[in-house]
């Protein structure tokens, strides 16, 4: 594996991680862009966006673009987070130029009216996808509880109403300021000639423009609110927690993600042995979110209305063990294998290495191998968690419960 | 590709069967027992998601914690799944630790505790899991699209069905397990980085269990029926059709995958580009092939707001039919690629690779070599496509919606 980068004289910076055994590629623009990046009234153009990029440019038609794409047996979509919006595609090594080069023609679209109105029905088909998922939904807006006024509490969709109301002219300002280069980033990994790349993106991003693009760190601890909705179509009681985590700068986020997995894996956790074990809940699990500044522990439980004090009692206790007692050096152990796996299984693929190499840029401006995050996660130390433990307090959560009404 | 296929069977009969795969650090192993949905007794609807749970509640001499925590100083990434024909229990893992976990899995297939007092709990698991599909509208019309479209029991839902599921025993259960467990049936495989030898060794100890012969015969009844609507107050109507089209079996299969692959593959499919992206229907619709060894079909979902369900009903089915007209030169390449590339990707995954060595197996009686698959895609064009498509037209569905509102299925299929 080797690492190279290069900048753009317009900010532009591309990084790739070498892998001739590889039988394939990967590569992906990260735009660092994301819904705690809008204003109030454009709540959700930041997702809408990612969609209409793919309606094609002044010279291509959306058609032509997924033709394009297909026709290089290119594995390719794009997401929204809060934070970032990645489009990505994975080929066969002797197709990466060429969807390198159309993913650069689609970093600069036409943004028409048309196809605005079009993707404003699919946009909230979407949202109404989700309405029928009640552990997206749950989560989702528990988030918002969670951060109130800091916009990481922004919801990535929008609203129906947002959508409705928004104009394509929003939507080609804020592409405008946030699409430029010095706030983008072209990931490469796998099978490739970085060379020859990087004179492709010379020759077709070089003359994007530069723009005075922002965005303001904080940290928030949270809103520590706990709230219940009722919604009349359901059998299961949806509980979403969520507590204050280490940011993607700090260090500790491999303490961070060890100690998610101590308590709330689908196997072996200590939610697995409280909850799912003894059949009190069906469900339970906690993962970590770490992001510009800030972070969160998550964690989702799904279980019968009638065990809902239970595991509120059983959730209460496992939280005071951990800040009493901490964790084992065992159970840490298991962790450490178990996170040590899933890193190797996760980046044999070079699409799996994709989004550890350009989040790693986008966040730290820093190229980690696989071997240094192996390192790190080996590094952890008991006290190393039980001092998270400490500092950030899992257990005084911001909680949101979404079930059906008390009287059924 | 330089895949390499290894194969040995045990005295037993077992099928061992290994992908070596050059570069990665990982080895994946499955193990598919002859214990799905369609083999189970009747009234034991809903065993199989039981027993998945209860075999890992203690086996040989460690109780369920034991066992677990062993598991995960393995660092094993745990899979299982249960279709029609098997129960599937596999693993993804550092390749150092594959015999240890091989020993470990021996126990879990032969010596299960199934003890009672953990049966109650797997059981009320199923049940809540049953329950909670209900807040699952996606997956429950899945689930019940092939229990219409197979005929019974191919189809039989892995979840379960309540009733069944409450009157289920310890003892029911643990007879299931005594009798489906049957080795000369089990398909073993193992993909990534591993020394076949060592294996083969391992497993020929660990698995020399004698097994006295079962003779399982499936009578098969009735497909379900043609149209079920399901009321949910939900915010989309789910909709959820499929028709019968040839298994893979049959020399047609290519031509059925490019079909298949035409009408939904990338992003410049039929389905994407009429129901998505020209009239802005839907942001989920997308159709697959399925199969099982006797019967195969081509289902499809989409979902979207009442207001629009009729339409997009009428658009997919029409887009079924059109394609029945004939796909363009520039269509074939397209899905001759998308499916090759899928193809290569796939064979970077260990896990990918050994759950599809072990389902070809069972399937065909044997492996395909990449290449193999490789050479028949190239083989497929327009013509065999449009010869296949005219022989075996789109006219009989199978449709089941979720959701606020009943579709019509027009005069045709009433």
């Amino acid at each position: 594996m080797e690492f190279e980068h290069t900048t753009l004289s317009n900010g532009l910076t591309i990084v790739g991680e070498v892998n001739k055994s590889a039988q394939s590629a990967a590569v992906g623009f990260f735009v660092r862009t994301g819904s705690r990046d809008e204003a109030a009234q454009v709540s959700g153009v930041t997702h809408f966006l990612e969609h209409m990029m793919f309606k094609g440019t002044d010279k291509l038609t959306a058609l032509e673009v997924n033709e394009a794409f297909d026709r290089l047996g290119a594995k390719y979509n794009a997401f929204t987070s809060e934070e970032n919006t990645v489009y990505y595609a994975a080929v066969l090594p002797e197709y990466l130029l060429e969807a390198t080069k159309l993913w650069t023609q689609l970093m600069r679209p036409a943004l028409r009216d048309d196809d605005f109105n079009i993707e404003k029905n699919v946009i909230k088909e979407e949202i109404a996808m989700y309405r029928d998922m009640p552990q997206f939904d749950v989560m989702d807006r528990c988030r918002t509880l969670h951060f109130k006024d800091h916009p990481c509490g922004h919801t990535v969709l929008g609203t129906k109403e947002s959508i409705t109301a928004m104009t394509a002219e929003q939507m080609r300002n804020y592409f405008t300021n946030r699409y430029a280069p010095n706030n983008m980033v072209l990931a490469c990994c796998g099978n490739l000639d970085f060379d020859p790349l990087c004179a492709l993106a010379e020759s077709k991003c070089g003359d994007w423009k530069p723009s005075d693009v922002e965005r303001t760190l904080s940290f928030y601890a949270g809103s520590k609110e706990n709230r219940r909705e009722e919604k009349a179509n359901l059998v299961r009681e949806h509980i979403c927690l969520i507590s204050p985590a280490a940011g993607m700068q700090d260090d500790r986020r491999f303490v961070m993600s060890l100690l998610a997995i101590i308590v709330g894996d689908y196997t072996g956790s200590r939610y697995f042995w409280a909850l799912v074990d003894p059949a009190i809940a069906e469900t339970a699990a906690m993962q970590y979110e770490s992001m510009d500044g800030v972070g969160v522990l998550y964690s989702y439980i799904r279980c019968g209305g009638e065990n809902v004090s239970k595991v509120t009692d059983i959730i209460k206790g496992i939280f005071n063990d951990l800040s009493a007692e901490g964790v084992s050096e065992d159970e840490l152990q298991k962790a450490k294998n178990k996170v040590l796996s899933a890193l190797t299984i996760k980046c044999e693929q070079p699409m799996g290495r994709l989004t550890n190499l350009g989040f790693n840029w986008v966040y730290l401006k820093q190229y980690r191998s696989m071997a240094e995050d192996i390192e790190s996660v080996k590094a952890v130390t008991v006290n190393d968690v039980n001092a998270l433990i400490a500092e950030f307090n899992p257990g005084d959560f911001t909680q949101l419960s979404i079930g059906a009404s008390k009287e059924q | 590709m330089a895949e390499r296929l290894d194969k040995h069977i045990l005295k037993n009969g077992m099928v061992i069967l290994g992908e070596s795969m050059e570069h990665v650090g990982s080895a994946a192993f499955t193990f598919l027992l002859p214990s799905g949905t369609s083999t189970l007794p009747d009234g034991c609807c809903g065993a199989g998601a039981v027993i998945t749970d209860w075999l890992f509640r203690g086996a040989g001499t460690k109780s369920s914690r034991e066992l677990n925590d062993a598991l995960d100083g393995l660092g094993l990434h745990r899979n299982s799944s249960i279709t029609s024909s098997h129960i599937s229990l596999g693993a993804a893992l550092e390749a150092s630790n594959l015999a240890n976990a091989l020993a470990l899995y021996a126990d879990i297939i032969l010596r299960p505790s199934l003890n009672a007092e953990q049966f109650e709990l797997s059981n009320q698991l199923a049940i809540h899991n049953l329950t909670a599909l209900d807040d699952n509208p996606q997956q429950k019309l899945m689930l019940n699209l092939y229990e219409q479209f197979y005929p019974y029991p191919l189809g039989a839902p892995a979840v379960g069905k309540a009733d069944e599921l409450k009157n289920l025993t310890a003892e029911r259960t643990e007879a299931i397990v005594k009798e489906n467990f049957y080795l000369p049936q089990t398909i073993f495989a193992v993909a990534g980085k591993y020394d076949f030898g060592a294996v083969c060794k391992q497993l020929e100890q660990l698995f020399d269990a004698a097994h006295s012969e079962v003779d399982k015969q499936i009578t098969l009844g009735q497909r379900g029926r043609k149209y079920t609507h399901e009321q949910h107050d939900g915010a989309q109507v789910h909709i959820g059709m499929m028709t019968e089209t040839v298994t893979i079996v049959s020399e047609n299969y290519y031509d059925a995958m490019a079909a298949v692959s035409v009408l939904s593959g990338g992003m410049s499919s039929r389905l994407f580009t009429e129901v998505r992206e020209k009239r802005g229907l839907c942001y989920a619709v997308a159709a697959r092939y399925h199969t099982l060894k006797q019967f195969a079909g081509i289902s499809c979902y989409a979902g979207t707001t009442p207001d629009k369900a009729q339409e997009t009903l009428d658009v997919i089915t029409a887009e079924f039919g059109r394609l029945c007209e004939g796909i363009s030169e520039d269509e074939m390449q397209r899905a001759k690629v998308g499916l090759k590339s899928s193809l290569i990707m796939q064979s970077e995954s260990s896990s990918a690779r050994a759950a599809g060595i072990a389902s070809d197996y069972y399937l065909l009686g044997r492996v395909r070599s990449l290449e193999e698959i490789k050479d028949k895609l190239d083989q497929t064009c327009v013509d065999s496509v449009a010869g296949f498509l005219k022989n075996n037209r789109f006219e009989d569905y199978t449709v089941v919606t979720v959701g606020p509102k009943e579709v019509s299925l027009g005069n045709s299929e009433g």
